[in-house]
């Protein structure tokens, strides 16, 4: 019985992934019926949709926006936790609230000012102005999280460090961070995917689907292959594994870091 | 350990929100306008290599192949060539045109965007190229007033590649095995509808899923058979006073209301794009499809000698049959780099005898101006039908502009919603115009 | 104060790029505004509009419509399989939470299409009359956005109740057990105020989710069909960018945002 449960729970968690798969097999512009194996499978689907519709160069661009926008996010969420977290700062309580703000604003709150300021830094269509906003909307978790976690170190390592003459970025470089290595890790994992996953910003800031990330590449093959349902989902499949395959070998430390997110959305 | 709960985040936001209310007030009073410049001297391309920048229409197979024969005529022009659906060309274009401002663009909708100035004035290139003598039922559709309306008079704004016309496409093979012949009445179509529902095919093709209100074609082909096609102009040209639920309009709208309690569409229409009722039509599972010439060349040659075409029939034989006919229309960006060659290019697609070629052999469409056209029509296609029929519509001046086009966002926010509610039998005919009426007021008025 | 030269350059980028537009979207609310020509202020008259317009106010129904299912499904069925399965269940499930949401949004539109796998199951059981186009329906298309937003957090919610419930203490079960309570009273009893931190978390999420819910409604449905999938999300997107009403996009994402605070306060003050 429990047997069977698990079963299940695991099969309606592939199941849109399969309908993906096999309804990419089927022959382009057909309206093939759900989950059905092909009678000749056209393999040759993914890598039309590679060089007809250019999802490599969608991928190609979804992976310059996450390099971009994810070490440029631990870096500074890194330094900024840090800093609430080691020093008694006036006013940091306050500083700390406004990145609460940031945990729980939907993007659509933001999304227009800001379409209106990448335009007028003259930055709009550029993987610059899509960057900049990515790396400011995922700050709020990156320092709380990374403040939760410098917060929990003990006392006594920068006071031993701070004996032996170094500066306060010295101890924060050559003490702290190495200890910090595996939230990072976690916190990198989940930026990654974020990034690559996102939409809205892509869509609003980048006219250019091309040059947006992976995720607002394929919202706009929606609009343009609406028509071509397998060649469609031979995208998406294209767009989705480069995500998916990477953390199905990685599930525990992303189930691990989901969890801390989670929690990390509770305790603020 | 320090928590900074909800109350701070709360406050926080207040205190922005004041913050920002502090501030001047957003916008400027930046207004860009471009006068109808006086062309003195013969716009061209020049030697030197440039890009022109243009937006085109997803699955408009002309547009990118009258591109590949301009290049290789002019060889220091090369391209730069985007497609969208049509919905997101409608709903992206001020955007587009203010912010990154294409030479060439597709613009099913001119009033908005030539209002706030956005769009070049075309009346000097269409003095110098002598676009003025081209069809008035051409070119009316694409004046702007000053401010943005009323349409179908004023400076031109865009020109088309070709004339189009919509009406019946039918399959021939299913028409002769349930016996259904051309109407030439509107009760004539009822009953051809009705036989192909007891022969058991889908007696009509549509599409009317997600953003694309597609009823909008036979409900405005049907407007036309109870109304005048000038009065829907005045409406979609946005003419004061102009109203579309008159009682012709209260007609049409109910004779569709009929067809779909009759379940003459397929029950999925509300989920279905326009590829798939295409895909149907052609695979022979419709009998009819109220479509455009644009389709006249693919059908052609995916159904070769199975497709037929005739005009929305009129209530009483004899009328003049009306047909939605906006040609598909081209406009220069007021801040576009090359607006010269842009409409160098323009002039070329209805002049240049190969360009012409291409927009029977690829668009399925009657080359825009002049009487006849050089290029071989096969009789008896499809393509041949509906170049028959625009000449009918020409000769007669019943072309009408598409009811979609009379705002920017009257297409996607009232129609669509309004006849996806038709489908679901949570509209009536009545409440459908009264509501796109005031939509339409609202979107005007504002 | 050596301290804030750590936090300085990542309070610049968030002040710049989050706070400064959210300041903007406030100001902007006051104002009727096509995003580029001259401005006039209006006071309160976009927040009247949000309310009074039927299809800005169906918006915000569907909204919390969306948080009913987008919360109730994952939290109650996941709450039973966190009880059901131990120790735990499959790590798969992290897996919806990779997939690009315009992803899975077109793998459940091709799912549940008039030809899809849903509809031929349901065909293959006898029940012909239940199959339809759930997506292209108004009485199914915000059910069946419901079920895709469930579908894509069920999985994290019922890992993290499943932790919940392993840290849960053997001994008060013992206790209870030896009371003579029932599976559901021990349910009741121990596992419920046992894992109600865990509960309200997921709550919040996916409360968030469904406030927000840009993504999959923008693939599946954009909206339609008449309205019938409306979210202030795709609202304020289509208002701002397509009507250009800067203005009332505006005024709707403020409200949006009272919204999101007004759903998860209670929530967090419930599982502290």
């Amino acid at each position: 019985m429990t047997a069977l449960l698990r079963a299940g729970l695991v099969a309606v968690t592939v199941l849109p992934l399969v309908e993906l798969f096999v309804t990419a097999l089927h022959p382009p512009g057909t309206y093939p019926p759900g989950l059905t194996w092909p009678a000749d499978p056209h393999w040759s689907n993914f890598g039309l949709a590679l060089r007809t519709a250019r999802v490599d160069r969608a991928l190609l661009s979804g992976l310059l926006v996450v390099l971009a926008t994810v070490p440029a996010v631990l870096v500074l969420s890194a330094v900024a936790g840090y800093g609430l977290a080691r020093f008694p700062l006036p006013g940091g309580r306050a500083v700390l609230g406004l990145f609460a703000i940031g945990l729980v604003l939907p993007r659509e709150a933001i999304v227009v000012p800001l379409y209106q300021q990448v335009r007028e830094l003259g930055l709009l269509g550029t993987t610059t102005g899509l960057v900049l906003p990515l790396i400011a909307v995922h700050l709020p978790f990156g320092v709380v999280w990374m403040r939760a976690r410098f917060a929990s170190a003990s006392a006594e390592l920068s006071d031993c460090a701070r004996v032996d003459g170094a500066g306060p970025w010295a101890v924060f470089r050559l003490v702290h961070l190495p200890l910090a290595g595996d939230a990072l890790r976690s916190l990198a994992l989940l930026l990654v995917v974020w990034t690559w996953n996102h939409l809205l910003l892509a869509l609003v800031l980048v006219d250019d689907p091309l040059r947006r990330t992976a995720a607002g590449a394929l919202g706009a093959f929606q609009g343009r292959w609406g028509t071509d349902v397998p060649l469609l989902c031979a995208g998406a499949l294209l767009i989705t594994a480069p995500v998916v395959v990477p953390l199905l070998l990685l599930r525990h430390r992303f189930a691990d870091a989901l969890l801390a997110w989670t929690s990390v959305r509770r305790r603020r | 350990m320090q928590r900074p709960d909800l109350h701070r985040a709360r406050l926080a936001v207040v205190a922005l929100a004041l913050l920002g209310i502090g501030c001047a007030a957003p916008g400027s009073d930046l207004t860009s306008t471009v006068d109808g410049p006086a062309v003195v001297s013969e716009p061209s391309c020049g030697t030197e290599p440039l890009t022109l920048r243009a937006r085109f229409e997803t699955g408009s197979a002309l547009a990118g192949a009258l591109a590949d024969e301009f290049t290789r005529q002019h060889p220091n022009v090369t391209w730069d060539i985007r497609e969208e659906q049509f919905d997101v060309l409608t709903r992206n274009a001020p955007r587009v045109l203010a912010d990154d401002p294409p030479d060439l663009m597709r613009l099913p909708q001119v009033s908005d965007v030539a209002g706030a100035g956005l769009l070049r004035d075309l009346d000097g290139y269409a003095r110098w190229f002598g676009w003025d003598r081209l069809p008035e039922s051409q070119t009316r559709p694409l004046r702007v007033g000053p401010g943005g309306g009323p349409r179908g008079e004023g400076p031109l704004y865009a020109t088309g590649l070709s004339t189009s016309v919509t009406g019946f496409f039918y399959d021939e093979e299913l028409a002769a095995r349930i016996g259904v012949r051309e109407p030439t009445t509107l009760a004539e179509l009822d009953d051809a509808l009705a036989r192909a529902q007891r022969a058991g095919v889908t007696p009509l093709a549509g599409f009317n899923g997600g953003a694309t209100g597609g009823l909008t074609f036979p409900l405005q082909s049907l407007m036309g058979a109870y109304g005048s096609p000038e009065e829907i102009d005045d409406w979609t040209f946005q003419r004061p006073g102009a109203r579309i639920d008159t009682p012709a309009g209260v007609e049409a709208a109910r004779h569709l209301a009929r067809w779909l309690a009759a379940g003459y569409f397929d029950p999925d229409l509300n989920a279905t794009d326009y590829a798939r009722m295409m895909d149907r039509f052609i695979s022979g599972r419709a009998l009819f499809m109220v479509n455009g010439d644009w389709e006249s060349a693919t059908l052609d040659r995916r159904m070769p000698g199975r497709a037929g075409f005739f005009l929305t029939p009129p209530l009483r034989a004899g009328e003049p049959r009306a047909a939605m006919a906006g040609p598909p229309s081209f406009g220069i960006a007021a801040r576009a780099e090359h607006p010269d060659c842009a409409a160098v290019f323009l002039d070329w697609a209805v002049s240049d005898p190969v360009a012409r070629d291409l927009v029977v052999r690829v668009g399925g469409a009657r080359p825009l101006g002049g009487a006849a056209t050089s290029s071989p029509v096969e009789p008896g296609s499809v393509t041949a039908a509906t170049f028959a029929a625009t000449d009918e519509v020409l000769a007669h001046d019943t072309a009408m502009d598409f009811i979609a086009n009379a705002t920017g966002s009257v297409y996607a926010r009232s129609w669509t919603p309004q006849l996806q509610q038709l489908v679901e039998g949570e509209q009536t005919p009545e409440g459908l115009l009264a509501r796109v009426q005031a939509d339409y007021l609202d979107q005007i008025g504002g | 104060m050596r301290g804030w030269l750590f936090v300085l350059p990542a309070l610049a980028v968030y002040g710049v790029f989050v706070l400064r537009p959210l300041a903007l979207t406030a100001q902007s609310s006051l104002y009727r505004w096509d995003g580029v020509g001259p401005s006039t202020w209006v006071g309160a008259d976009n927040y009247v509009a949000v309310v009074t317009d039927p299809g800005l106010r169906d918006s915000l129904v569907h909204a919390l419509l969306l948080v009913v299912a987008f919360a109730g499904g994952p939290v109650l069925l996941g709450l039973a399989l966190a009880t059901a399965l131990r120790p735990g269940p499959s790590l798969v499930l992290v897996l919806p939470q990779a997939v690009p949401p315009v992803a899975a949004g077109l793998a459940w539109s091709v799912l549940l299409s008039s030809t899809g796998a849903v509809n031929r199951a349901l065909e293959a059981v006898g029940l012909h009359g239940v199959a339809r186009t759930w997506l292209g329906d108004s009485s199914t298309a915000l059910a069946a956005v419901g079920v895709i937003g469930a579908w894509a957090l069920l999985g994290v919610c019922t890992l993290l109740l499943s932790a919940g419930v392993r840290r849960l203490d053997p001994a008060l079960y013992e206790a209870v057990r030896l009371d003579g309570a029932r599976r559901w009273q021990e349910f009741r009893a121990v596992t419920l105020p046992g894992v109600r931190r865990e509960v309200g978390v997921c709550v919040v999420i996916t409360s968030l989710a469904a406030l927000s819910s840009f993504d999959v409604v923008y693939v599946t449905t954009g909206g339609g069909p008449g309205g019938a999938t409306s979210v202030p999300a795709l609202e304020v997107f289509y208002l701002a960018f397509a009507e250009r009403e800067v203005g009332l996009a505006s005024a709707l994402a403020v409200v949006l945002v009272v919204l999101v605070l007004a759903v998860i306060g209670p929530v967090l003050r419930w599982s502290r």
